[in-house]
């Protein structure tokens, strides 16, 4: 067992419904994050990819199975823990980017700092490292509604990273995006992901996405059916994922 | 389904929403109707003819502030609705409904609201009925036996009203719908823009905010003669304007440079609802200024509520002073006049005091009389003591006088000080003023100003004097007959001349001041009531304007205990600075009140700003725990 190992998840089972009546989303899944992973969940639509997200990002709870999180059983603990251990130890990054509209980019950077209570001095200065390593150094005093959607996505993706969370769990993060804002997203994460300041788990539809990550994870009717290591060349990861798809069948989109 | 089938679904599934529009609706005809059965019931015909009539005027000025008040507060609370439901109702644009179909349908779930505010406003009023007019009339100090009566007129008139009102403002919904773009339907998840304002604008508004209300609280505070009454016009004009141009300036701008400041800002919770009040300010400032001015204006009404009946209290016990005063060019009247009074009721006490009266042209003064009388220092003294009442007048020097008046209801004259008068050629300089009823009625028929006695001595030669007999009899009984009785001396004939005045124990008609009071009150609560339901309006609105907000923070892992401190903050912001603004300016207004009715008001003041705090911390802790609860 390593002991960068960040989460791991045992026999996890989803059952959506009411007893009787009940269909199983998740059908047992194992699986283990390491420090400094980039995981990319991909799969049809209703494999299970939200569910597994939401439940590994202490969102919704799980049938059966354990997932442990820095340690913890996040199955077993409290809702005021699992508050602090979302605040603390995790980093979320939304679909529809997830700014507070009544803030400027710099405020929403620091939230979850202030609301930590680090002082004002270190959340300006690490709001300010933050926007610079994601290239929204000049756009810190405007507000959501100033911002490209990209330029939204990377501030979401600076306040999801700037309490240095153990895991930072991205949600189809380019799926509002372009494919220009959407690969200057990816290069980002890639970036943090190499320079070792993030471990990220990303559910995606997109191989082009996917192709950023180390690692990547089909997921098909409730179960991991294939994982594939990208090894060296992004491009040549992009054609071995495009490849599986093609032969797994199915709607990715 | 049709758009009424439709109509009454929406209204049937949302009625909780529509609730606090429902309440605050009812309540408002509640009020008016209770009111209009005033008008109708038995409850004053106790008080005579004469107070009746005063009272029913009086009614019928209270309802047309109701009635331009339910005009107004109706007016906000469908605008606030319509905000609301616009957006809700919008997405039937993709249903393929024209805007007129769309305005149709909120028409008819707003009449569905309306109507049953009316019918809940009518039930709880008739129900309420008894009991208000049995508050009023225990407010008032009246012993009146209060029977239940609820006649048709006043529902109907209410009704009638109420839905004039209502439909005006249907009609304005509809409207403003059927108008709308197809854009300005469906945004309701569009993004909030410009949530910062133009710093220069803001900065102008605030100069401009600060100098308006100044001049406001100025002109308010300003003493002097008739003129003040249009001082006190402007005043109105000029705090109103400045309240709300201190709401939509200066807060704001304040609340924006703490923003910029980051190392205040970043301090846990803060960067919410300071934010957050940048963000509510600028689309709320109307409102938080309308409630200031609202609550001032009930602070305002209460202070005029109490001035006036200490003022009734003490008219009545500055004219029934004496039972009987007598006036007379003999100064051998007392024996004969107590003998009388004797034989009828013993005299609880009695006094006498000359005075000189002047003619009209001997005497330049600011007061309009058609009588003027001068009296000498010591002998004003003697009587007091006579009679017991207050003395802490030193003797006025030779060029000095002292004004002996009479008691206002309101005044327009209220800077008296440093006043000159001219008697005889002779300048004095007016030191001083006292309402004591020293010679009772009769000060409120002349107008009498104490000189030394050596003056009093040099003046003599210039008018003629009079001798004053003033008696207070025991047995109030007694009074028709010692009446008569003095009525013989009563003379005018051969240079001597004798008056008598008789102030009957048992009148009354001054009564109708004393209705004013629970009136006062009444309008007080009418007032503060209506402030903290739009508070609350507002509030329980923008909270499902906060539920994404609140969501997407759930899931950053910000826990409920932090959010509801944000809440709290936010909400008492809201609240606390409308009560600030309005408890410095009833400071004012209050004050200028005061110096109408000569009055110290500053207890009256500080209990009503208390009360107001009350309520108002009681809406603030509902409105968190609703704003809580819609926001989740």
């Amino acid at each position: 067992m390593n002991e960068n190992k960040i989460a791991e998840i045992r026999n996890l089972v989803k059952n959506y419904g009411v007893k009787g009546f009940q269909s199983r989303v998740l059908k047992g899944i194992d699986l283990t994050i390491f420090r400094n992973d980039f995981i990319a969940v991909m799969g049809p639509s209703g494999s299970g990819k939200t569910t597994l997200l939401n439940i590994l990002s202490t969102l919704d709870k799980p049938t059966q199975g354990t997932v442990i999180l820095d340690g913890q059983d996040i199955t077993r603990i409290s809702n005021r823990e699992l508050s602090k251990l979302r605040r603390d130890k995790i980093g979320f990054i939304f679909q529809d980017y997830n700014l507070l509209d009544t803030m400027t980019l710099q405020d929403n950077i620091v939230l979850p700092l202030s609301l930590n209570g680090v002082s004002p001095g270190v959340c300006i200065q690490k709001a300010r490292e933050m926007a610079e390593l994601f290239g929204l150094g000049e756009h810190l005093g405007k507000y959501p509604y100033q911002l490209s959607g990209g330029q939204k996505q990377r501030g979401a993706a600076c306040r999801a990273l700037i309490t240095d969370p153990e895991i930072i769990f991205a949600d189809e993060p380019t799926g509002a995006l372009d494919s220009k804002a959407g690969r200057e997203l990816m290069e980002c994460f890639r970036k943090v992901n190499e320079s070792g300041r993030a471990t990220i788990l990303m559910v995606t539809h997109d191989p082009f996405c996917a192709s950023y990550a180390r690692d990547v994870c089909l997921l098909r009717d409730g179960l991991i059916t294939c994982r594939l290591s990208r090894g060296g060349d992004r491009k040549e990861f992009y054609d071995r994922i495009m490849d599986m798809q093609a032969s797994m069948g199915g709607d990715f989109s | 389904m049709t758009v009424w089938k439709l109509a009454w679904l929406n209204f049937k599934n949302g009625f909780k929403n529509y609730l606090s529009l429902v309440i605050s609706m009812a309540f408002t005809v509640l009020v008016f109707m209770n009111f209009q059965n005033l008008i109708y019931s038995e409850v004053f015909q106790v008080l005579g003819e004469h107070n009746r009539e005063y009272i029913e005027v009086l009614v019928q000025v209270v309802s047309f502030v109701l009635a331009c008040f339910m005009f107004f507060f109706t007016g906000y609370a469908t605008s606030v609705f319509l905000t609301r439901r616009k957006k809700e109702i919008g997405t039937y644009v993709f249903m393929g409904l024209s805007n007129q179909k769309i305005g149709k349908l909120y028409s008819i779930e707003t009449l569905f609201t309306g109507l049953t505010a009316l019918g809940l406003g009518i039930g709880t009023g008739i129900l309420t009925a008894g009991l208000f007019q049995m508050i009023l009339v225990t407010l008032a100090g009246l012993t009146v036996e209060v029977h239940f009566f609820v006649s048709a007129k006043p529902v109907l008139v209410t009704t009638v009203i109420y839905l004039v009102i209502y439909l005006f403002f249907v009609l304005k919904g509809y409207a403003n719908i059927a108008r709308s773009s197809v854009l300005s339907m469906i945004s309701a998840a569009r993004q909030n823009e410009y949530v910062r304002q133009n710093r220069l604008i803001l900065l102008v508004k605030a100069v401009f905010g600060c100098g308006i209300l100044g001049m406001g609280y100025s002109l308010a505070v300003r003493r002097g003669g008739p003129e003040i009454l249009g001082h006190a016009f402007e005043a109105v004009v000029l705090v109103t304007l400045g309240v709300y141009l201190l709401f939509g300036g200066l807060i704001p701008l304040c609340f924006q440079t703490l923003a910029e400041n980051k190392r205040f800002l970043y301090q846990k919770e803060r960067i919410l609802w300071v934010n957050r009040v940048i963000f509510r300010m600028k689309k709320n400032y109307r409102t938080y200024a309308i409630v200031s001015v609202l609550i001032l204006c009930s602070v305002t009404a209460l202070a005029m509520g109490f001035a006036m009946r200490e003022r009734y209290e003490n008219i009545i016990q500055f004219e029934q002073v004496y039972t009987f005063q007598l006036l007379s060019s003999r100064d051998d009247l007392a024996d004969q006049a107590e003998r009388i009074i004797r034989e009828y009721t013993d005299i609880q006490y009695q006094g006498e005091a000359p005075i000189l009266t002047l003619d009209t042209s001997d005497i330049v003064t600011g007061d309009f009389y058609n009588h003027y009388a001068v009296l000498p220092y010591s002998a004003v003294r003697k009587l007091a003591g006579s009679v017991s009442l207050e003395w802490n007048i030193p003797e006025p020097g030779d060029d000095e006088i002292i004004r002996v008046s009479r008691l206002y209801l309101l005044s327009l004259l209220t800077d008296r000080s440093g006043r000159q008068v001219t008697i005889g050629g002779k300048v004095y300089r007016q030191t001083g003023e006292t309402s004591e009823p020293y010679l009772g009625y009769l000060q409120e028929q002349v107008s009498f100003y104490m000189v030394s006695d050596r003056e009093y001595e040099r003046l003599r030669p210039l008018g003629q004097e009079l001798y004053t007999f003033n008696y207070k009899i025991s047995d109030p009984a007694a009074f028709q007959a010692v009446k008569e009785r003095l009525g013989e001396l009563v003379d005018d004939r051969d240079g001597e001349y004798t008056a008598r005045v008789a102030i009957d124990p048992e009148k009354n008609d001054l009564d109708w001041v004393r209705v004013l009071y629970p009136f006062c009150i009444f309008m007080f609560l009418v007032f503060l009531m209506s402030s903290g339901s739009m508070m609350f309006m507002k509030v329980y609105n923008d909270a499902f304007e906060e539920r994404e907000r609140c969501r997407v923070m759930g899931r950053m892992g910000v826990e409920e205990s932090v959010l509801g401190r944000a809440i709290a903050w936010e909400l008492g912001m809201a609240y606390g600075l409308a009560f600030l603004v309005m408890a410095v300016s009833s400071w004012f207004s209050v004050r200028a009140l005061a110096n109408m009715m000569y009055a110290d008001l500053t207890g009256v003041n500080v209990v009503s700003v208390l009360v107001v705090f009350m309520i108002l911390l009681f809406c603030y802790g509902l409105s968190v725990a609703v704003y809580k609860r819609n926001s989740r």
